[in-house]
């Protein structure tokens, strides 16, 4: 099974996708519109080129620092949460599902993924 | 209100610290200097302001285009590391803000080690409502 089926079999899981770092294509399943997860998928993209970026520019402070590379990133609103790692993404009802089982298994799921960003 | 000392006291904390909207270092608590130091709490700082914001917009434009509500505010914006995570949160300006107070208390986050950290812990204490008075 992929990783995105595997996340929407967990509770409070109402869409994930994968998106290619190059931009040019996503797939997804769940609760979501072709095009609003299209634009969940450029905006997820957007975010983690961002912070890879100032994870580098992290590194020059503080060589050999924790948060290097980064792994993903979580925006919590007040009723759905939001988790990326790597090129996967997540929508949560923050009611139904737990943030720390999501986030412990895409970065277990994730650990290996290559953090070259291709 | 959260303190730097109660996210301290999570599990695997590492740093906490306060900053302004516009990413400045203003307090912090540092468990252990060797590995993480002001100087790269200030830039850390300086990223959360700027993630935040970013979130928070695409937040307001995602409810607004599509019509799910339940996205924004932003309550926190967490980054995952190899090793460590930081979590941080404006939540409680927003909530001085609907009060209308003029005085806003500073943002906060926390630097937790990856293997301990509990993110929803995190949450709930930058979540903390402001007793009333």
């Amino acid at each position: 099974m992929s990783i995105v089926t595997d996340l929407l079999a967990k509770p409070g899981v109402v869409a994930a996708g994968e998106y290619a770092y190059r931009g040019d294509r996503f797939s997804y399943r769940g609760a979501l519109t072709e095009e609003y997860a299209r634009m969940a998928s450029i905006m997820c993209r957007a975010t983690t080129m961002g912070v890879n970026m100032e994870g580098r520019m992290l590194e020059v402070f503080q060589p050999r620092s924790g948060l290097q590379p980064p792994r993903g990133w979580v925006v919590h609103g007040p009723d759905y949460t939001v988790c990326v790692m790597a090129n996967v993404f997540c929508m949560l009802d923050n009611a139904q599902g737990s943030i720390n089982d999501i986030v412990g298994f895409m970065r277990q799921t994730m650990a290996k993924a290559p953090s070259g960003l291709i | 209100m959260a303190t730097l000392d109660q996210l301290m006291r999570l599990p695997g904390a590492m740093a906490a610290f306060e900053f302004r909207g516009s990413g400045e270092l203003l307090d912090q608590r540092i468990a252990y200097p060797e590995r993480i130091n002001e100087t790269t709490l200030d830039l850390l700082a300086h990223m959360c302001a700027a993630n935040l914001s970013i979130a928070t917009m695409q937040a307001r434009g995602w409810e607004k285009m599509t019509s799910m509500k339940g996205f924004y505010p932003i309550q926190e914006f967490t980054l995952v590391g190899f090793d460590w995570s930081v979590v941080v949160s404006g939540l409680h300006r927003e909530q001085f803000k609907g009060e209308g107070k003029t005085h806003l208390p500073p943002f906060m986050g926390v630097v937790l080690g990856n293997e301990k950290a509990d993110y929803e812990a995190a949450f709930a204490i930058l979540e903390e409502q402001e007793p009333a008075p």
